[in-house]
């Protein structure tokens, strides 16, 4: 197959962007990838260099905002080159194709690309039935497990396909299961949030791209490159949060000033994610700066840690307010009564050996060591 | 002989659709529209706080992201008659007008435009012709001949490189598509430049929600605090960025969307101007209240139905009322306990999966029986076509000034009557008109907003029924919004402080569902009988009926 | 029924590093509850003011990482001396393994909770229901370290904490060990509560001075108490 891939360097000249442009593109790379200035000069190279890489990207049960984060991008040439720097062959919300077309879209990269493909995955995967998610009459489970048989690396995008998200919510219905808990054998990187950040999502692809192994991930598979630190860790209101400053209320005094969200149930200092340092939208805010605690959307599980504005989660089985310190307040006083109770029953059960006094101290003998 | 064809996975569009269509001698003679995921997100509601609800609503879906989250918000406060202060009003209207200037410019260009639009075409066009052509229907200024060519060699580099990502396998040389090279070239142009500027009016949300997709909602008001003198607030810069954020969407929706909207529609009139009509009743909920949701008659966007295309009467719509607004599962994968020939009304709705379609991997559905996750709405009966169409209708057939005039001059610069708008172009232009119509009231919604903070109104919030311990042991609430796709209603039944029962009732519920118990289909449906297909395995006309509603299929089965 | 005229002699109990653990980490869990009640529960006494101007929660945080050190060093302490100490402060008292050990927790039960039998109570150190309770709060101890270093883990560089990062994975997430986290306090304040309530309640009753026991080391023991307890069964722990 004599096919001439151009490379990404190729392709961004033959649109017109000059190289300084491209170098500038590759330098925010860099430093959204935490790289030394070195390692600009290596994105230079893979990018000038490699051919575009194939790209298969399924949707299964999902809710589409994480094709919409990508799609906001924000450097200035990104939402012109992600588009063009890899081949995104297979794209339910962008490809012009539908039907038998589409379906054959993916397969012709499967038998042209083996072992170079990536699979990248939006939505999470039904597991009590399959039919629950069909895509030309395919389960969502057969089109994958296809897919990924001779993929080079998977990326999970979102909380949908890295941990189940809000439909794999108690009680999960769908026994929606992330791609993790489906494959195995292929590497996976979970780009959690609901959605992911644009640029978290773009800094992955150029991540894959420019040094052709994924990135260093944590022990839940998010890449350490943007998931290492808590949002509280980077937050803007941590210093209100230090001085113990809080939001009694929303719109209350503190409210205005900015202060820490963390009484109205924040649950930054439980949620890795960069929201407090990239931002959301080029920068624009995130959650808690427009006045919302952050509801941990990175996080595995998230959901059922409500109610969302209590600071810790509500206790199961004992209804929407009742956390551990309610609780551990009625089993106090509980045990304050029950102490009492005892205390006032042994000096009537046991008043014979209270009252009963030694005779004389005499009696006692002479101290001894054991 | 009819001739089975399917169409699955439908794409550019949200979700999971599959259509089956008959035809025979070259025309549909029957249609059936199927969604095929399902996620259960009212079963999981349930027990949860209300005033978490918005979050998980909102995930229903990130394309109409936000929607979902103002219904239930409006939901909740109306179950626990909460009002919020005007400036929350004010914000809210703001953020719902950005969704649809950003959902209704992608629609067009990255989901719709390509059933036109003939990209490859576009290579053949003159630059120089392009720009002259350009410049003579709008002032928009990147129109040089000079960037029409750097377009075309960006796209001519793609299309030889062999490898060609999300145009492979499009319908490009059809036989349907009928705009000149140039014009081609032009929506490409504008295809780049809608993607790369949509990510600006999003930026709404992000300020006054914290991120966009899925910004944050507030039960009772906006989390965002309003404050002049503080740098943690919403503060000058911020109010002024919105302000910059709406000017500049308006002037792209005048010098850009409406032009290549009219440019694409004068070639296509005369035939998709007439086709693809579908149900003749419309629904619109309205929205964009200008003093209180509780008053609608102070509504931007007029509420009520019109039934048979008669423009001249308006019916009223009472979404409490049982017999009103009901949903049926004769042919949806979920029981009822008591059986398939009753519809409910969503107070008392039900979400019980019962999966009886073939096991996948599977060729063709059975549509004697349940065919779809979709449910079956139905307003007094009638099935009802909601969305941008539905509204223009409404407020036209209420004499609303603003929206005589913006209909009115379309159909004039267009030259065709009112009834083209009964059609699939007719839904596509509606579409447009509305977002020039939105922007406009972006603007006024803006100015009111500065006005009440400069006379002192800073209040973004009603803490009053905050504490569940406020609220009475049992509470219902329905929440009625006009989302881009049209009519979207939530339900909520409150005990004990938790939610008992919570079901939404989605545009696209409206629109895509399958047929109800007296076999009446539904918009999607209706909307492809009798529209001719050049080729019935290139199914290009189906899209374009199909896409003018611009489907949301997660929102449709949620 | 016990006669109040045997003689009795003095017997050390506890050892001075029994005695010193205990009562660090008696201050230090006094300490950890109160300051992690408030991280759990702020106060908002400092509303109106500027960020600049405090640094309460700050400092209640450090008091509360400084204990948690402490804590965690006389614990692992106190395990170490499980192994060397004496007879009534070895780890074989407070894991029930023995037939006897069983026998007197249900007497322990029937004589002092439900106070249906006036039966003796042969113990020196602990008896074996309370032992086998210290060894299930030596559990939440274990378990509070865990989780609090697992979360501090996130937070700190240095070697000891990075020990247990890979606990917030392993629970599946921060708010699981958080919330855990906090519910484990209140088993120390209920514990505290019963404690205490028990020490004096035990003095009271048996007079054999053992709420002073925990300062001095010194316990009076009946002389036919301390028989019994060097002619013990083959089944009682011994040295
Ligand atoms: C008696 C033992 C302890 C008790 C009763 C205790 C109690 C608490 C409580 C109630 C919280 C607040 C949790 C919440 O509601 O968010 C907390 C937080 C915390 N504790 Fe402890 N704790 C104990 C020991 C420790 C230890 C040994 C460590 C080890 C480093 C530790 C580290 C932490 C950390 C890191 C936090 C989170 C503080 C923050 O991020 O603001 N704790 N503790
Ligand atoms: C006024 C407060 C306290 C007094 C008077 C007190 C007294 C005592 C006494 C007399 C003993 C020996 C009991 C026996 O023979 O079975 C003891 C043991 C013990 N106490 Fe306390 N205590 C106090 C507070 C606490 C607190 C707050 C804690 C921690 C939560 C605690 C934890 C322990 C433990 C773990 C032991 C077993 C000691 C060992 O064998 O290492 N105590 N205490
Ligand atoms: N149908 C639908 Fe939506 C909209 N607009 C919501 O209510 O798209 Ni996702
Ligand atoms: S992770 Fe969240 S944002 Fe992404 S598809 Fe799932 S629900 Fe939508
Ligand atoms: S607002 Fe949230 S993330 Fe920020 S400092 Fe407060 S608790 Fe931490
Ligand atoms: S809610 Fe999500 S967007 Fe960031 S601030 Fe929290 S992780
Ligand atoms: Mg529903």
């Amino acid at each position: 197959m004599e096919n001439k891939q151009p490379s990404f360097y190729e392709e961004v000249r033959g649109d017109g962007i000059s190289r300084k442009d491209f170098l500038k593109f590759c330098a925010t790379m860099a430093a959204f990838l935490g790289l030394e200035s070195s390692g600009i000069g290596q994105i230079v190279k893979a990018l000038e260099t490699k051919p575009r890489l194939p790209v298969i990207w399924f949707h299964f049960q999902e809710c589409t905002c994480c094709s919409e984060s990508f799609i906001r991008a924000s450097h200035p040439i990104v939402a012109d080159i992600v588009l063009g720097k890899i081949s995104l062959d297979y794209q339910e919300t962008l490809m012009a194709a539908s039907g038998v077309q589409a379906e054959e879209a993916y397969k012709a990269v499967m038998a042209k690309f083996p072992g170079e493909y990536i699979v990248m995955v939006e939505g999470s995967i039904p597991t009590e039935n399959e039919a629950y998610c069909c895509i030309g009459g395919r389960s969502a489970k057969q089109i994958l497990e296809e897919a990924v048989q001779n993929c080079k690396a998977v990326v999970a995008w979102g909380n949908c396909a890295s941990a189940g998200c809000v439909q794999a919510a108690s009680p999960n219905p769908t026994g929606a299961k992330p791609v993790h808990k489906i494959i195995s054998g292929k590497p996976v990187i979970n780009v959690q949030g609901c959605p992911p950040i644009a640029d978290v999502m773009a800094g992955v692809v150029v991540h894959l791209l420019t040094f052709d192994r994924i990135p260093q991930l944590d022990a839940l598979g998010r890449p350490k490159a943007f998931y290492s630190r808590r949002v509280h860790d980077t937050c803007y209101r941590r210093a209100n949060f230090d001085a113990g400053l809080f939001v009694e209320s929303f719109d209350d005094e503190g409210a205005k000033k900015g202060y820490c969200l963390y009484k109205m149930g924040c649950k930054g200092p439980v949620t890795y994610n960069s929201c407090g340092i990239i931002k959301w939208n080029d920068g624009v805010s995130y959650p808690i700066q427009s006045g919302h605690p952050c509801i941990g959307c990175s996080e595995e599980g998230f959901w059922d840690n409500g109610p969302f504005y209590q600071h810790l989660p509500s206790i199961a089985g004992f209804g929407i307010e009742t956390t551990a310190d309610k609780i551990g307040l009625g089993l106090g006083v509980a045990t304050a009564v029950g102490v009492a109770g005892h205390a006032i029953y042994t000096n009537i059960r046991k008043k014979k050996e209270i009252t009963n006094a030694p005779e004389t101290a005499s009696e006692t003998e002479k101290p001894k060591a054991l | 002989m009819a001739e089975r064809i399917v169409i699955d996975p439908i794409t550019r569009i949200e979700g999971h659709l599959r259509v089956e269509i008959e035809v025979t001698n070259g025309v549909i003679t029957d249609a059936y529209s199927a969604g095929t995921m399902v996620r259960g997100i009212e079963t999981i509601l349930k027990g949860r706080d209300p005033r978490d609800a918005w979050a998980f609503v909102g995930r229903v879906c990130g394309v109409c992201t936000s929607t979902h989250s103002l219904t239930s918000v409006r939901t909740v406060e109306n179950a626990l008659g909460i009002s919020v202060p005007p400036n929350a009003e004010l914000i809210r209207n703001l953020m719902a007008n950005a969704l649809y200037i950003q959902d209704h410019v992608v629609h067009f260009y990255v989901l719709h435009a390509l059933d036109w639009v003939d990209v490859v075409s576009a290579l053949k066009a003159d630059p120089a012709a392009t720009s002259t052509l350009a410049q003579s229907i709008s002032a928009w200024p990147k129109s040089s001949v000079g960037y029409f060519t750097d377009v075309q060699k960006k796209f001519k580099n793609f299309v030889e490189s062999g490898q060609l990502g999300i145009f492979a396998n499009g319908y490009w040389g059809h036989s349907a598509y009928k705009l000149p090279p140039e014009v081609n070239l032009i929506a490409v142009a504008h295809y780049l430049e809608a993607l790369e500027w949509q990510k600006e009016i999003v930026k709404v949300h992000t300020i006054f929600g914290g991120k966009n997709p899925h910004p944050n909602y507030l039960v009772g008001g906006v989390p965002c605090s309003i404050n002049i003198d503080e740098a943690n607030a919403v503060n000058a810069e911020r109010l002024a960025m919105v302000g910059k954020l709406f000017e500049d969407a308006k002037t792209f929706v005048d010098q850009v969307y409406i032009p290549d909207l009219l440019a694409i529609a004068s070639f296509y009139k005369s035939d998709w101007g007439a086709i693809g009509g579908g149900l003749t009743n419309y629904m619109s909920f309205g929205d964009f209240p200008t003093n209180g949701y509780n008053n609608p008659d102070s509504f931007k966007i007029p509420r009520g139905v019109i039934l048979n295309r008669d423009l001249s009467k308006i019916h009223e719509i009472k979404a409490d009322d049982p017999e009103q607004i009901q949903e049926y599962v004769n042919n949806s994968w979920y029981d009822y306990s008591k059986g398939d020939k009753v519809g409910l009304h969503p107070w008392d709705g039900e979400t019980k999966f019962n999966y009886t379609g073939p096991k996948p991997p599977y060729d063709h559905l059975d549509f004697s029986q349940k065919y779809s996750w979709v449910k079956t709405p139905r307003w007094k009966g009638y099935p009802m076509e909601v969305g941008p169409l539905s509204r223009m209708l409404v407020g036209y057939a209420s004499g609303k000034p603003e929206f005589k005039e913006v209909v009115d001059s379309a159909l004039k610069a267009l030259d065709v009557p009112v009834t083209a708008l009964f059609s699939t172009l007719g839904r596509t232009a509606a579409r447009g008109l509305e977002t020039k119509l939105t922007c406009d009231w972006a603007l006024e919604f803006y100015q009111s907003l500065l006005a009440n903070i400069k006379n002192g109104d800073s209040r973004t919030m009603n803490n009053e029924k905050w504490e569940p311990a406020s609220w009475p042991k049992e509470a219902k609430g329905i929440g009625m919004v006009e989302a881009p796709r049209g009519a979207l209603s939530h339900f909520i039944v409150i005990k004990d402080k938790k939610i008992e029962n919570y079901q939404l009732v989605v545009p696209t519920t409206w629109n895509a569902s399958p047929r109800d118990p007296a076999g009446k289909r539904s918009a999607y449906e209706e909307s492809l009988i009798g529209t001719p297909v050049a080729d019935p395995k290139v199914p290009l006309e189906v899209l374009r009926t199909i896409h003018s509603f611009d489907p949301c299929l997660a929102c449709a089965v949620h | 029924m016990r006669s109040r005229t045997l003689p009795m002699r003095e017997v050390h109990v506890w050892e001075m590093p029994v005695r010193v653990y205990h009562w660090v980490n008696a201050l230090c869990v006094t300490v950890l509850c109160v300051t992690g009640f408030l991280i759990g529960n702020p106060l908002a006494f400092m509303k109106g003011t500027e960020a600049y101007l405090n640094y309460w929660f700050g400092t209640v945080r450090f008091i509360h990482f400084v204990s948690a050190f402490v804590f965690f060093f006389n614990f692992i302490f106190r395990t170490y001396w499980g192994f060397v100490g004496n007879e009534f402060s070895r780890w074989y008292n407070f894991i029930p393994l023995k037939r006897c050990q069983w026998k007197e927790i249900i007497n322990v039960i029937k004589v002092d909770v439900l106070q249906v039998s006036h039966k003796e109570i042969d113990s020196i150190g602990h008896n074996s229901l309370a032992s086998f309770i210290y060894f299930l709060t030596f559990l939440i101890f274990l378990l509070q370290c865990l989780t609090g270093f697992g979360m501090y883990a996130a937070m700190s560089t240095a070697f000891l904490p990075k020990l247990f990062s890979w606990i917030v994975p392993f629970m599946g997430g921060d708010m699981h060990v958080r919330q855990l986290h906090h519910i484990l306090m209140w088993g120390f304040i209920l514990f505290a509560m019963v404690h205490i309530y028990l020490v004096f309640y035990h003095d009271y009753i048996e007079r054999r001075g053992v709420t002073s026991s925990m300062i001095g080391g010194w316990k009076f023991i009946e002389e036919d108490v301390i028989e019994r307890h060097e002619n013990r069964s083959e089944d009682c722990p011994k040295d």
